[in-house]
């Protein structure tokens, strides 16, 4: 029988921002689509492993590129 | 950012460029940089259009004349949508891609038809016969057992 800390899903990461980096840009979509899941939906801070201003910095470039029709809003 | 119907930039370029040119005249703004930035497949169609030319411009304008800007570029039925941001200054790369698209051998090329589709370049004539050999190998499987 497994035990419960081998049950525990393992989750990688997918950012590596420093919050030194330049602020997102709403125009790199192809960075920006691997913070999106396939449904179109912005992954979590705990996926994307991002601080707080960083993942309101993506939150803010993912909804901008959405306005001008560079990502989908749903898938 | 503004969002051009391709339909006008097939026509005239300039006539294009214009548009939003005159729109940020006319309320006494001063354009720092303005460029072709893409042409490219939406997202989502939007005026049921699936492509656009995407226009990318520096400008300043009096706080004053930005509702009635925006106005302006909404009633435009040319511009399909805009993004209009603050931004602390101009990036040097823009100034000189902006430069460059001035310059006289700069060519605007042509916008593909609205609904062509993006054909990706990675795929090799290679990984296509191997493809074809996948897609093959079961029907000749097939011919051995009618044989049989």
């Amino acid at each position: 029988m497994e035990s419960n800390a081998m049950k525990r899903r393992v989750r990688t990461v997918i950012g590596s921002k420093n919050c030194d980096d330049p602020i997102i840009d709403y125009k790199g979509t192809e960075y920006l689509e691997k913070f999106l899941t396939p449904q179109g939906q912005i992954l979590s801070r705990r996926r994307t492993g991002f601080c707080t201003q960083c993942q309101k910095q993506l939150k803010t470039a993912i909804k901008r590129a959405r306005h001008v029709g560079l990502l989908p809003f749903v898938g | 950012m503004v969002l051009l119907d391709n339909d006008v930039v097939r026509m005239d370029w300039k006539k294009a460029k214009s548009i939003v040119m005159d729109t940020v005249t006319k309320y006494d703004g001063t354009l720092k940089s303005c460029r072709r930035w893409d042409e490219r497949r939406l997202a989502y169609p939007m005026n049921r259009k699936n492509r656009a030319t995407f226009y990318l411009t520096y400008h300043e304008i009096p706080s004053d004349n930005i509702p009635a800007f925006r106005r302006d570029l909404e009633l435009n039925e040319r511009v399909l949508r805009y993004l209009i941001l603050a931004v602390d200054e101009v990036p040097e790369e823009e100034l000189k891609l902006a430069a460059e698209e001035d310059g006289a051998d700069y060519m605007v090329p042509e916008p593909p038809e609205d609904d062509a589709l993006e054909i990706p370049e990675e795929e090799d004539e290679e990984d296509v016969a191997d493809i074809v050999g996948d897609i093959e190998a079961p029907s000749a499987v097939e011919d051995v057992d009618d044989n049989a």
